[in-house]
């Protein structure tokens, strides 16, 4: 926004640490915002602030990222389901006040649409490329890189991400195609204590104690690290807005296979094997060939690297222009 | 990239693997294992909690107390700092013993999970499993008993006739004991005769056995069962090799029970292979691994007498079929071979017989 010359600053309600500088806190806003100004909002959980919010004097849009299905969390964290109900109800009530929502795939689209927005866009994440322009943790490195086949998912520990079908499918894996093979569950897993130590038990009770390996939320070239280890990106996914890590992997090179759900197949844009099937045998298979066959790695990851195009600066941008009419 | 064709042709390598048994049951259930229970992990993060600890004991505290309001900032700031050198005074003893305490607390949790019993959950589980382990292989449990015993149990003519030597004793009792029942041959021949006599036994089959041909048995731990009675419930007590299935040790205690719940003048019987008969105690009765210990004779009497039983007597029974051949012979040659055929060729089971003062 500032390169094409207007004014822009970011306000938050909590900022991570590395971003904190270039934040402002969100009171700030009610102080300074004028009818002439261009308010995107962010959306992704409920919160009291976008009724307060909606009511200021400016040009507004909404910017969906997607509210995780409450059912994923019933009997393991309310506290999670709560709030994901609290925030489906909030988008709907959004919508009636806030002229423009922006979906950041087009499965978000649609749901603002059926929320009842009455004008919707799509505009992808802009993503800070630079960020993974990062030399490999070299300790990570060290401690995975193998002639052992390790099959990687990045995301939050979370019921809707499905890390328990991953464990299950690494059992298969390593019953029926490669007794040597690890998962590598990387993110943060503070939000689901429960739904983490459950995972624990099940990696233990089917008997892939040392063979699941939760690293936790990671540093970058930490991260880079993991993707330089891996050799293939599954996800079981039964939910996602937009479907980030599809991309992190294709960027570092990383052949995806995935369940269809949600954005993913629009993300990946056939730059990965998407799935619709009932039986994890199929997509441990998947990863199987994918591990086996040189050419159809190489062919997947030729596909990823092409696929990023649609998510450079410039195209995002020009999305945005169009969508704001500026 | 054509999905279509790579779709079929992972479902087929499923399939594929599903007909050679690679893809069995067991991996089938894997793959539909349910979510256990589990409580929260105290971790955050991925990050291990001392450390984390460890960080926040040692971060330092700032605080800005300048506000950058339009007008009454600075009287703002003035009010802060003033309040601040207020109380410094008094939080910093406050402070500084927090610190104290933090940095001890710190100290103990580093010192405690870098004990040696850090892991004794897994050393637990490790000892339980050896244990369970070693019982399965000293009672060989694997092994088909069904089978063992067919071949190598006695007839059930022999079985009668052993337990018809010795029914006699508990005539015009009313509540007799027969430990061990198995399949109820002692039970019958007491029911042929007027005896109340009831079993217990540990095996399912058995037990349901003779409660479908009409007798008294339960599927029960015999220390256990004679535990839950009263002083003085019984009038006698049968049990036939059953006190070479159990330790030493457990057989006093078994022993102590017995004579508790036995009334005053009844009898104790208890029957086990002849250990002083060489080609039992050397042979035939390691046949089944379920054995502990042999039991000589006077092994066995002396543990009744300890245990409160008066008087013990031994009888043998159950002779050898084969033995040295006695005939013209003489003098010294006679009392050999006598001596070895009662050595080698003895009987080959006996009973203690004890009766409660």
């Amino acid at each position: 926004m500032r390169s094409w010359g207007y004014e822009s600053e970011a306000f938050a309600v909590e900022a991570k640490r590395e971003v904190a500088d270039q934040v402002l806190p969100y009171r700030r806003l009610f102080r300074t915002v004028t009818p002439d100004d261009h308010l995107l909002m962010h959306f992704g959980l409920g919160d009291e602030t976008y009724d307060r919010l909606a009511a200021l004097p400016s040009r507004q849009a909404l910017v969906y990222h997607n509210i995780t299905p409450p059912e994923f969390f019933d009997g393991l964290n309310p506290h999670a389901a709560h709030h994901a109900r609290k925030g489906r109800a909030q988008l709907r009530a959004l919508a009636t006040r806030v002229p423009l929502g922006i979906g950041v795939s087009e499965f978000n689209r649609r749901a603002l649409e059926a929320a009842g927005f009455a004008r919707t866009a799509v505009v992808p994440i802009l993503v800070d490329w630079k960020r993974y322009d990062v030399a490999p943790d070299p300790e990570v490195l060290a401690r995975w890189r193998g002639p052992q086949t390790n099959l990687l998912f990045v995301g939050r520990i979370a019921p809707n991400k499905r890390q328990d079908q991953l464990v299950r499918l690494l059992a298969y894996y390593r019953r029926c195609i490669d007794p040597a093979a690890r998962l590598h569950l990387v993110g943060s897993y503070r939000d689901q204590p429960q739904y983490h130590a459950r995972l624990h038990a099940l990696a233990r009770e089917l008997g892939l104690g040392d063979a699941v390996h939760f690293a936790g939320g990671v540093s970058a070239s930490a991260l880079a690290a993991y993707y330089a280890t891996a050799s293939v990106f599954v996800s079981l996914s039964e939910h996602e807005g937009f479907a980030m890590p599809l991309l992190e992997a294709f960027r570092y090179r990383v052949p995806v296979v995935a369940r269809d759900a949600g954005a993913v197949a629009e993300t990946a844009g056939g730059a990965a094997i998407v799935l619709r099937e009932g039986d994890l045998a199929v997509y441990a298979e998947a990863a199987g060939v994918i591990v086996e066959r040189a050419s159809l790695r190489e062919r997947l990851i030729g596909l990823g690297e092409r696929r990023l195009q649609a998510f450079s600066h410039e195209a995002v941008a020009a999305g945005l222009r169009s969508a704001l009419g500026i | 990239m054509d999905l279509d064709a790579l779709t079929a042709e992972l479902r087929e390598r499923v399939k594929r693997k599903r007909e050679a048994g690679v893809y069995g049951p067991e991996v089938a259930k894997a793959l539909e294992a349910p979510l256990p229970g589990g409580a929260p992990l105290p971790t955050d993060d991925g990050g291990d909690p001392l450390v984390a600890l460890a960080a926040a004991v040692e971060s330092e505290v700032a605080y800005d107390p300048r506000s950058r309001k339009p007008f009454i900032g600075p009287a703002l700031t003035f009010a802060r700092r003033a309040l601040i050198g207020i109380l410094r005074w008094y939080l910093h003893e406050i402070v500084h013993r927090q610190d104290r305490i933090n940095e001890a607390a710190l100290r103990a949790l580093r010192v405690l999970s870098e004990r040696e019993s850090a892991d004794i959950v897994g050393r637990v589980e490790a000892l339980e499993e050896a244990k369970r382990r070693e019982a399965i292989h000293q009672g060989a449990v694997h092994m088909d008993y069904e089978l063992f015993a067919e071949r190598f149990g006695g007839l059930e003519s022999q079985v009668r006739e052993q337990a018809e030597r010795f029914v006699r004793r508990f005539a015009g009792c009313k509540r007799v004991l027969d430990i061990g029942s198995g399949r109820g041959t002692f039970l019958t021949l007491c029911k042929e005769r007027g005896i109340g006599a009831y079993g217990v036994d540990l095996e399912e089959r058995l037990v349901r056995r003779a409660s479908d041909a009409g007798l008294e048995a339960y599927r029960l731990d015999a220390e256990e069962h004679l535990r839950s009675l009263p002083d003085g419930a019984l009038d006698g007590i049968f049990a036939v090799h059953f006190a070479e299935h159990v330790l030493p040790g457990h057989l006093f205690e078994i022993l102590r029970e017995c004579k508790r719940t036995l009334r005053s003048g009844a009898y104790c019987i208890m029957a086990t292979p002849n250990p002083s008969t060489l080609t039992v105690g050397a042979d035939s009765f390691w046949l089944d691994p379920t054995h502990r210990k042999p039991l000589p004779p006077e092994a066995l009497r002396f543990y009744l007498q300890i245990s409160g039983f008066e008087p013990v007597e031994i009888e043998t029974y159950n002779p050898s079929e084969t033995r040295l051949s006695e005939d013209g012979l003489s003098g010294a040659a006679l009392a050999n071979v006598r001596l070895l055929n009662q050595t080698l060729f003895g009987d080959r089971d006996y009973a203690v017989i004890g009766r409660k003062p």
